[in-house]
């Protein structure tokens, strides 16, 4: 939810709550003080009949006029209570029934006790409560309104920057060497975030530019002795004067420095990947190139009795030559590794998607089979093939998957066209 | 054949040098900037191996000032830099062939002598071995005038033993020339048995002498000693 709906949200509904506890109060206090009002009009009423029966000796006339009228009714002494209630009130003019306000009280005159009922028309007070709460629910809507219009209008206006500022950030290429823009803004906070995420983007480029050139420092520091090994090796290897066992303790070392430098060389790619160095985008033909694969791997294909069934249609995609060589190089050394001997392996490319499916042992299904170093303790391999193949896959938007049915092991790129 | 060899690295330099030394090859060196850019401009060599990280200057410049000097000598580029970029920068400045720190010894000659040839024999692209003729741009290999018949895997092997002949090639070697270097498939190296057989096989049914023997289990030798 954006910070203006927010803000408005919580505004609102608090405004909303404080009018309606106000408002219920402001119209029971205008009641009460109205009905008071009334209560003492009554009051004078009952005044003057008792003056009038003290004087007279009698009742006055049972009198009726245009908002009140009083009558009188004989009732056995008892002792009644002098109370004021809300009654109907008939208008004998307009003939109708209007809410009143009565105060029922005894006089006595001589023997006899009378009770006597003064009606008073409650209709204008009535009016006057409805008349000042439309007229306060009216400003309150008004006001809530304009409250709205202000914040959304304002709102947007004072954040304007704050969003300039992130689609910037958005965008931000830790490879790119252009600065970012300042957002022109009087705001102080928006000043502090710009210059702060600038000092940030910055600090970044210059941790970035380091770590590279470490990489590649450390790259040729280490590219070199490994070279100087390898040579030596060769070098040695033609003075052809030692023993059985000494060939084959030269072969081991033979392995392990052709490892290291494959190991090597793979932690690189892993790196470039990552920064997306690799830039020779291009339309590239998996059809062809998974057809030279098949040809390349034939002599592994054989070694292992494996059978291979294919059904390639033509499919192009964009990306780097070199990377799909990579891609398909990895997942075709996967499943002929973990294949079992005289096992199979089908290969569909078509639709936008491309599926390897080779037989294997089943694996536990939460094998972590994308993540670095993460291997079969049988497996020769060095555990990075598959997550170079997912790094490439993220690289460009393609989705890898991995499926494992029984002794089945189904590794599909979806290539998201379209 | 007259090879320069700039690389900085001493030991790796010493190895360089002494497989390449014999059979009738010249090899130069140079170890830094300065030297390197002297040697160029005095002589002419047939095949010059350049180091890009050198002290003094940057290996690349060395190219530019070669093409600069109209100069046709063959360029192989060695780097520890596996970057992409410097390798499609030398190859567009006119390097004939880009190889990536750590290379074997073995492959490093048969891309020196895949440059010499080309630039040798225009066209004419044969390598003979007494008896044995190959025309590298026909893909043919004949022996005695009866042509055999290779796989592409074999053909590209017998080339790979005949630019080092008289040399041990280790079996890592040949894997990595044969299928890449990325490929990163098995320690068991045991199947180019099968290639080496069968061309091996091959070449003595043609009439061949035995050229080819296995030297302890680790590699193989071409030569006719």
């Amino acid at each position: 939810m954006r910070l203006s709906a927010n803000y408005n949200r919580v505004n609102i509904l608090t405004s909303i709550i404080t009018l309606a506890i106000t408002g219920c109060i402001y119209y029971l206090f205008i009641h009460a003080i109205l009905t008071d009002k009334l209560d003492r009009d009554l009051d004078v009423e009952e005044d003057e009949i008792r003056q009038y029966v003290t004087a007279f000796h009698k009742l006055p006339l049972p009198a009726s006029f245009i908002d009140q009228r009083v009558s009188y009714t004989e009732i056995k002494p008892v002792a009644m209570e002098r109370r004021f209630a809300y009654t109907s009130y008939f208008n004998p003019k307009e003939r109708e029934e209007e809410p009143g306000r009565s105060l029922f009280t005894t006089v006595t005159l001589g023997q006899k006790m009378y009770m006597v009922t003064i009606t008073k028309s409650r209709v204008e007070s009535e009016d006057l409560v409805r008349v000042i709460l439309l007229i306060t629910l009216t400003v309150t809507l008004v006001l809530l309104l304009a409250l709205l219009m202000i914040n959304r209008l304002l709102l947007n206006r004072l954040w304007r920057p704050f969003y300039t500022i992130l689609t910037r950030m958005k965008s931000f290429d830790v490879a790119s060497t252009a600065d970012m823009d300042d957002e022109p803004t009087k705001i102080d906070e928006f000043v502090e975030l710009n210059a702060s995420v600038n000092a940030m983007a910055n600090r970044v480029r210059k941790d970035y530019r380091e770590l590279k050139s470490f990489t590649d420092n450390a790259s040729h520091e280490m590219m070199t002795p490994l070279a100087v090994i390898n040579s030596k090796l060769d070098s040695l290897l033609q003075t052809e004067t030692f023993t059985e066992q000494q060939g084959a303790l030269l072969e081991d070392i033979y392995h392990a420095t052709g490892r290291l430098s494959r190991l090597h060389q793979s932690l690189l790619l892993l790196a470039k990947i990552e920064n997306n160095l690799i830039s020779d985008v291009q339309e590239v033909d998996i059809k062809e190139l998974v057809e030279g694969k098949m040809r390349h791997f034939d002599e592994l294909f054989a070694r292992d009795g494996l059978t291979v069934s294919a059904d390639i249609a033509p499919l192009n995609i964009k990306m780097s030559k070199f990377l799909a060589d990579i891609l398909l190089n990895n997942l075709f050394s996967n499943a002929v590794r973990h294949n079992v001997p005289n096992g199979d392996i089908d290969i569909v490319v078509g639709n936008g998607m491309l599926v390897i499916a080779n037989t294997g042992k089943e694996i536990h299904p939460d094998t972590r089979l994308f993540d670095r170093f993460s291997k079969s303790t049988a497996s020769e391999g060095m555990g990075l093939g598959l997550a170079i193949t997912k790094q490439i896959c993220n690289l460009y938007g393609f989705t890898l998957e991995h499926k494992n049915t029984g002794d089945k092991h189904f590794f599909s790129i979806n290539f998201k066209l379209g | 054949m007259k090879i320069l060899v700039i690389e900085d690295e001493q030991a790796l330099l010493d190895s360089i040098l002494s497989y390449f030394t014999g059979e009738g090859n010249v090899c130069e060196y140079a170890t830094n900037f300065e030297s390197a850019l002297e040697k160029i401009n005095l002589y002419n060599y047939d095949c010059i191996l350049l180091d890009l990280g050198l002290p003094g200057g940057e290996g690349l410049d060395i190219l530019a000032k070669l093409r600069k000097l109209n100069k046709r000598d063959g360029v192989l580029i060695i780097s520890a830099r596996h970057s992409l970029d410097d390798k499609l920068t030398g190859l567009d400045l006119g390097a004939d062939d880009y190889l990536v720190k750590p290379f074997h010894l073995s492959e490093l000659k048969a891309r020196v002598s895949a440059i010499i040839r080309r630039k040798n024999f225009n066209g004419d692209n044969i390598i003979s071995f007494n008896e044995v003729l190959v025309d590298v741009s026909a893909m043919k290999v004949t022996i005695f005038d009866k042509t055999v018949s290779l796989t592409k895997k074999e053909f590209d092997l017998l080339i790979y033993f005949l630019s080092n002949k008289n040399k041990v090639v280790s079996k890592n070697a040949m894997v990595e020339h044969l299928w890449g270097d990325e490929m990163d498939l098995s320690d068991d190296f045991d199947f180019i048995y099968t290639h080496v057989k069968n061309l091996r096989k091959k070449l003595i049914e043609a009439g061949a002498k035995d050229y080819l023997r296995s030297v302890y289990g680790i590699g193989y030798k071409f030569s006719d000693q």
